[in-house]
């Protein structure tokens, strides 16, 4: 755990420190902008907000590819889930008039339905016919993007706009506001509680951890891999359906809107990678990429560096904390090999030593 | 029968990125490096061919550059994934992101605009008329007039054929991927003819991209590539990498793709005929897992998670 934490401190840090250098060749004030970036989501009480009302989103994507790749299901699908997600929280709001205390659990138990359903679809594929859940769900994202483009361009397309989107949910489908911040951070923190007790003390979480480690142990072991490997997809995929039906529901549009949530659920799958699907770091890393993707705006103000910077930052941090971790691997296994030959050479030596001396 | 032969010319036209993708994804498939990367390979190639061409008013320049940018993205994937033994799933997750977001940075900062660069200063690659068969009625319509890139992608699959299954190096890849210690073993880095695997990926790749943005249309637009680089690595599972195969494979997707074009202006949403390559390589996947025989794993190629 210590040493995971020293790797990704490592890996953050050079990582930073390259942005700073592809700031500094191309003549930016390297430093201003960063103190800009990070003066806009850290430093006041409205960037903390923004910050966290960033990070929500980010939790769920975040934890739903963590669930599927520590589990060993491989879902990509997570941008298609988000869509479907926000497009079934749209089309209960629009169409259905509830109280608020009826409107925003079924508007949650629907974002997550649909968004195991979409993951539902690869698990059903691969259970049924053998077919990649790799390739199925990543076909679907393309499906599940173009499908919400219909809906909004054509049959749900609210005609006093000029860009596509739906009309505005019913109010008492809106998640409450405190103090400027949206409580859908509330429920993206509750399902992310939720998601660990499931991970770390239940049974199915056990057996979905050991599925990860090793499929063919977990089978020998009596788990049913089958059975698991479903359960683990449709939670995955909830989990990004509620992410993508949580912006709809917080947040200032109360919409679908074309191009929502671009890159939102791309980031989960990376921020899974970067904390190598372990639940807890996956909510740090959804707290730092949402600290970096706030503050770009305000660097983008303060020092015209355009705000898609932080597309590569992110794309770097990625492959330097990882990379750090696990060539820290090889480095110390090799350290420890090092003194492992030589303690043994020592050991030879001082027996050859032993066998000689008294004989001659 | 007007309807049928533009149909198909476009098939050939689509289908030429997939084929050159997978081609180079064919490298990396013997070598067993899990390459999934080629879609910001392909990116990649597509932003530098445009630059390329745009900045010195040439084709080749920019046909070369973008080839310099796929080999650059690949450079990175090695020195991570094989220098380093960095996962490769990780790796190329990574570098798809890199892709996706330098090109759309350095979209704004050399060109100042967001979504799509468009100019008459970009040159376009040459469109070769073949003397004999542009004559011959129904064919000379389908396979002549191409950008020249069509031609070197069908040359291409021809070679790749002959390199991997009849050159020393083939066999030294396909070793590699099979058993590394093996090949290491005998005096031959592994890793090294990975490390080739996967620039050769890069090189074709990018010249997939230039294409794109060369042949296929002249401009360059944000995240282009548009899923063609993940249609690649499901070809080439589909087809278990071998190149001639491939060439069918993605001739039968361009054919999809050319479908869901010509169906735009009928009464069908376009976004629904913009769905059908994908569809199509769903219904592709079902049909090759029924005639897989059991016990036969394709998930050997899946990330290194899933082993």
């Amino acid at each position: 755990m210590r040493r995971q934490a020293i790797t990704a401190i490592i890996g953050v840090a050079v990582s930073l420190i390259a942005g700073l250098l592809i700031l500094w060749i191309q003549g930016y004030p390297a430093l201003e902008s960063y103190s800009a970036l990070f003066s806009y989501s850290l430093l006041s009480k409205f960037a903390i907000v923004s910050t966290l009302s960033k990070a929500t989103p980010l939790i769920l994507t975040g934890l739903s590819a963590a669930v599927a790749f520590g589990s060993n299901s491989v879902n990509l699908g997570q941008p298609g889930q988000f869509l479907i997600g926000a497009m079934a929280v749209a089309a209960f709001g629009i169409h259905v008039n509830l109280p608020a205390a009826a409107m925003i659990p079924l508007s949650i138990a629907a974002a997550m339905a649909a968004g195991a359903l979409c993951a539902g679809i690869a698990a059903g594929l691969r259970r049924k016919f053998n077919m990649d859940e790799f390739i199925t769900t990543l076909m679907l994202n393309f499906i599940a993007d173009y499908f919400t483009l219909y809906l909004i361009s054509g049959p749900m397309w609210d005609r006093t706009t000029y860009s596509p989107m739906t009309k505005m949910t019913n109010p008492s489908a809106w998640l409450p506001m405190w103090g400027g911040l949206s409580s859908a951070l509330f429920v993206a923190l509750t399902a992310f509680a939720v998601t660990l007790v499931l991970w770390n003390r239940s049974k199915l979480g056990y057996e979905w951890r050991v599925m990860g480690r090793n499929p063919v142990f977990s089978r020998v072991g009596g788990c049913r891999n089958d059975a698991n490997f479903v359960m683990a997809m449709l939670l995955s995929g909830a989990l990004a359906g509620l992410a993508g039906g949580l912006l709809v529901m917080g947040g200032m549009q109360h919409r679908f809107v074309k191009g929502m949530g671009a890159g939102y659920a791309w980031d989960g799958v990376m921020i899974a990678i970067v904390a190598n699907s372990d639940m807890l770091p996956t909510g740090l890393y959804a707290l730092f990429f949402a600290a970096i993707q706030t503050g770009a705006m305000g660097m983008e103000m303060e020092t015209r560096v355009p705000s898609e910077f932080t597309l590569v930052l992110q794309a770097i941090t990625v492959l330097f904390v990882v990379a750090s971790r696990e060539s820290a691997g090889v480095i110390m296994n090799r350290l420890a090999g090092a003194v492992r030959a030589r303690r043994a050479e020592r050991i030879t030596i001082a027996s050859e030593d032993g066998r000689n001396a008294p004989g001659n | 029968m007007h309807l049928a032969i533009e149909m198909l010319r476009s098939s050939v036209l689509a289908a030429t990125p997939v084929l050159l993708a997978g081609l180079g994804g064919t490298y990396t498939y013997y070598a067993n490096v899990f390459n999934i990367a080629m879609e910001g390979m392909m990116l990649i190639g597509a932003f530098m061919a445009v630059a390329g061409s745009y900045l010195c008013g040439s084709w080749l320049v920019g046909m070369v550059s973008g080839m310099v940018g796929g080999l650059l993205a690949a450079v990175v994937f090695a020195i991570f994934s094989v220098g380093l033994k960095t996962d490769e799933f990780v790796t190329g997750t990574a570098l798809n992101m890199l892709a996706l977001g330098g090109t759309t940075y350095s979209l704004r900062q050399l060109f100042h605009v967001k979504g799509a660069f468009m100019s008459p200063r970009i040159v376009a690659i040459p469109r070769w008329r073949i003397p004999l068969l542009d004559s011959v009625p129904v064919l000379g319509p389908i396979v002549s007039g191409h950008p020249f890139i069509v031609y070197v992608a069908l040359a291409m699959a021809v070679f790749t054929e002959w390199h991997i299954f009849r050159t020393r190096f083939g066999l030294r890849l396909r070793a590699a991927g099979e058993d590394s210690r093996a090949v290491d073993s005998v005096g031959v880095s592994s890793d090294r003819i990975k490390a080739q695997a996967i620039l050769a990926s890069g090189v074709l790749c990018g010249l997939a991209g230039a294409y794109l943005s060369l042949g296929y249309v002249t401009l360059f637009a944000e995240n282009m590539s548009n899923g063609r680089g993940w249609i690649a690595l499901a070809v080439i599972i589909l087809t278990r990498g071998r190149p001639l195969e491939l060439l069918l494979m993605s001739l039968m997707f361009g054919f999809f793709d050319g479908l869901g074009l010509s169906l735009q202006g009928t009464a069908i949403p376009p976004q629904f005929t913009q769905m059908v390559p994908y569809i199509a390589t769903i219904i592709a996947l079902y049909v090759y897992s029924r005639e897989k025989r059991p016990g036969n794993a394709s998930s050997k190629k899946i990330p290194a998670k899933a082993e």
